[in-house]
This record gives C-alpha cells, structure tokens and sequence, in this order.
C-alpha cells in the first residue's frame, strides 16, 4: 500500500516545463556538456593516435584543426569544457561549505558562465 | 527492482560520490598543467610532441587521466540515466552499452599509450 502511494508522487524534471532558476540552467548545463563531452572521446582518442602516428598524420591532424571548420568546434569543445571544469569546481566548494547560502549560489552560477565565456574568448584571441 | 526504478541519483552510493571528485581534481589538476606546458612550448611539431609522449612520467600521467576521464564518465552518465531514461529495460540496454563503450575507449587508450613509436 505505501508502496503505491510513493509511485504516485509528481516526478516533475521535464525541462521544458519548469522555469530554471540561474543555478538549475548551470547544472542542466553541467548534465549535457558532460554528456556531449564523453560523446567526444572516440573523436579525441582517434585524434591523439593520429597525432602520434607519424609525422604525415601529425601535420594532418594540426592542419584540420587549424582550419575555420577545426577552430570554430575546437571553440565549443573548449567553452562546454570550460562550463563543465567550472560549475565542478563550484560543486566542489559547494562540497566544503562554500557558496551554499542563496546569494552566493547564485553569483557562484554566474560566475560560471562569465569564467567559460572568458576562456573561449582568450582561446579564440590566442588560437 | 521497483525501488531502484523509483529513485533518483541522490540515492547513489558514497563511493560513486568519493570517485568522480577525486577524477576531478585529478583531471582539473592535468589539464591546468597541459595549459600551461603548452603555453611554454607554443607550436609543438612531431618530434616534440613523441618526444614528450616518450617521457614515461607523461605517459603514465595520461593514463591516470584518461582512467579518470572513464570512470567521471560512467558516474555522471549513470546519474543522469537515472533521472531520464525511465522504463528499465531503456536504462539496463543504454548503460550496458555505454559500459562497453567506456571500456573500449580505455583499452583503445592503453594500447596508443603503450604502442608508441619512440
């Protein structure tokens, strides 16, 4: 009997249906950037054997990746990297106590975005 | 199995919690490292670059980083496959798979680090 009872508690984690607060869209965001992230790794790893194939692969693999094509997703990669690294490390002070009250949170959040919007910017000037 | 159907990933174990946030300091700590190797050695060519991989503190460097990269992978993928893919038949088929996935990545990995050509 409890048992039918706790099966019909609401489950409300549609997406589109609730309205995030600042910090609900960094941790949707943390989900999916890990999630694509890991999507990647193939990429990445295949990247790397090319790298170190010999000195043919090697020019190949900096040459695409040189190109507009190669930097502008060499961008994203680097800015859902950069979201991801920060809202963890926010996690992480959160875990020791710091940044847990409202406010904090909140600007914590922020800080998220302006830090990996600031990485893609300096990545994009340095590239 | 109905209740692990109806609970949500704040349920996972301790160890799961202790493990992605040792992977992360450990990644986070890499690849500040790598930034700031690469800002020293801006334009690395072949040599380089297999010279560096040759150093077998790098390699095993890597290897640690890459079993941290699986293992944060498979914690945080299970977590959300907890709270999104509802029917179990879904969550058992999609995490076997992503399970077997990780692995091989891992076995891929170990083999390009142990195959160098030095």
């Amino acid at each position: 009997m409890e048992m039918d009872k706790n099966k019909k508690r609401p489950v409300y984690l549609n997406l589109f249906q609730i309205h995030l607060p600042v910090g609900g869209v960094m941790s949707i965001l943390h989900r999916i950037t890990g999630t694509v992230l890991v999507l990647l790794l193939p990429l990445a790893i295949y990247m790397l054997q090319r790298s170190l194939q010999d000195p043919a692969a090697f020019a190949d693999i900096v040459a695409r990746l040189g190109s507009p094509i190669g930097r502008s997703i060499l961008l994203v990669v680097v800015w859902m990297f950069a979201q991801h690294f920060f809202s963890g490390v926010r996690h992480l002070l959160q875990d020791v106590g710091i940044g847990l009250e409202k406010t904090a949170a909140r600007r914590g959040a922020w800080l998220t975005f302006i830090g990996s919007g600031l990485v893609v910017v300096v990545t994009g000037a340095y590239l | 199995m109905r209740r692990i159907g109806s609970t949500g990933s704040a349920h996972a174990g301790l160890m799961e919690w202790l493990l992605q946030r040792i992977s992360s300091l450990y990644m986070g700590g890499f690849v500040i490292y790598l930034v700031f190797h690469f800002l020293v050695s801006p334009k690395p060519d072949y040599a380089a670059w297999t010279g560096w991989f040759a150093d077998g503190v790098v390699r095993l460097a890597w290897a640690l980083f890459i079993l941290s990269v699986l293992v944060h992978a498979w914690i945080g993928l299970r977590s959300v496959y907890m709270d999104y893919l509802h029917p179990l038949w879904l969550r058992f088929s999609v995490s076997l798979l992503t399970a077997f996935g990780l692995l091989a990545l891992g076995l891929w990995s170990a083999e390009i680090l142990l195959m160098i050509n030095l």
